[in-house]
């Protein structure tokens, strides 16, 4: 599915647990998507090849408490197997959440992905909210 | 080979402007052109299978025609010898030993052949091989490409919002309220739809006593029915 379909379609979409999607395709034609269980940290999404990958950028390394960065990364890497269907990972200075589906997914599991990412971002942030400046 | 490595070193040396290269381009211009190379092999590779092909249907056939004749000049020697006719018969002999010839010769040929056509269904495989993996290879590259266009677009917003201190609080703190708010107008809702309907008067009538006791409902019926009755 092109992003432009994929933005058109979330646009017009309230999945079973009520989310709503505000999906735009920017200028460098990146997908934004803002997911209404969670409107702070919107959704990235791009396509390779193979697959559609979707990032939520979470915060920057000179945002991490001073002298808290490796205790964080352990976090994280701790973190990683409660969130099997997100990757936590880090993208030249900011953390980031990522998943990858294939380019074949349905619509509709598209969007309980990405619900499923905006909720993960908020619990990821939560559990390690103590280590940030 | 490695270009998880590769890219490993390129990002910790601090690759991580867009469009600044994750690998060699060079090395991904090799994966490319790999990938080519091995198409092409394989494409001329079923090219001469396609030959060889040919070659395998016509030796069978020649094989088997060969086989028949044998077998009908043996025929025909046997009787040849029944008939007393020891001259004849040597000379189907003689005959039948050239097809003898013939036919080991081609066998041989044909095994020669299954032999090759065997090597470059092993060549085909290991191109296929070489081809899958550059292209697994050229989508790790594509995928770190990708994930620094899409994280780039927003790391500028944290910029521009001034990485103010605890900025995720604030915003976890904003989501939180936001969810809270949505619970609430839940349980209002929840409560409005009961008031409205009726749920709440009738629980207040019951509690008077009015509008029926609670769990006399069929000494009620039957009070009824027995009145009924009786008038």
């Amino acid at each position: 599915m092109a992003l432009e379909d994929l933005a058109f379609r979330l646009n017009d979409y309230e999945d079973a647990e009520g989310t709503t999607f505000d999906a735009l395709v920017t200028e460098d034609g990146i997908l934004e998507v803002v997911c209404s269980n969670n409107d702070e940290f919107p959704i990235h999404i791009t396509e390779t090849q193979t697959q559609i990958l979707s990032v939520t950028p979470l915060f920057n390394t000179s945002e991490v408490a001073a002298g808290k960065a490796d205790e964080l990364n352990e976090a994280f890497l701790r973190l990683s197997p409660a969130v099997p269907l997100s990757a936590i990972g880090l993208q030249g200075d900011t953390y980031i959440l990522f998943g990858a589906m294939a380019l074949s997914t349905r619509f509709e599991v598209i969007a309980h992905e990405l619900e499923v990412q905006a909720e993960n971002a908020i619990d990821v942030l939560e559990a390690v909210e103590h280590l940030l400046a | 080979m490695g270009v998880l490595r590769d890219m490993f070193t390129a990002l910790k040396g601090g690759a991580n402007e867009v469009g600044e290269a994750i690998v060699d381009a060079n090395a991904i211009r090799i994966l490319e052109q790999e990938i080519r190379d091995a198409e092409n092999a394989i494409a001329s590779a079923k090219q001469s299978l396609t030959r060889m092909k040919s070659t395998e249907i016509k030796l069978k056939r020649e094989l088997s025609t060969l086989n028949a004749d044998i077998g009908d000049y043996e025929r025909k020697a046997v009787a040849a010898l029944e008939g007393g006719e020891e001259g004849l018969a040597t000379e189907v002999a003689g005959r039948i030993a050239e097809l003898e010839s013939d036919r080991e010769e081609k066998s041989s040929e044909q095994a020669a052949l299954d032999v090759e056509i065997g090597k470059i269904h092993q060549m085909i495989k290991a191109r296929e091989r070489t081809i899958q993996k550059n292209k697994r290879d050229l989508d790790k590259v594509r995928t770190v490409q990708e994930l620094q266009r899409a994280t780039a677009s927003v790391s500028k917003n944290f910029a521009a919002t001034g990485s103010s201190a605890h900025r995720v609080s604030k915003a976890l703190e904003r989501v939180k309220a936001k969810q809270t708010d949505w619970q609430d107008r839940m349980q209002a809702g929840e409560w409005l739809e009961g008031k409205e309907a009726g749920d709440d008067l009738d629980a207040k009538l019951r509690a008077k006593g009015i509008g029926g006791s609670a769990g006399g409902g069929a000494n009620d019926v039957l009070a009824r029915l027995k009145a009924r009755q009786g008038g």
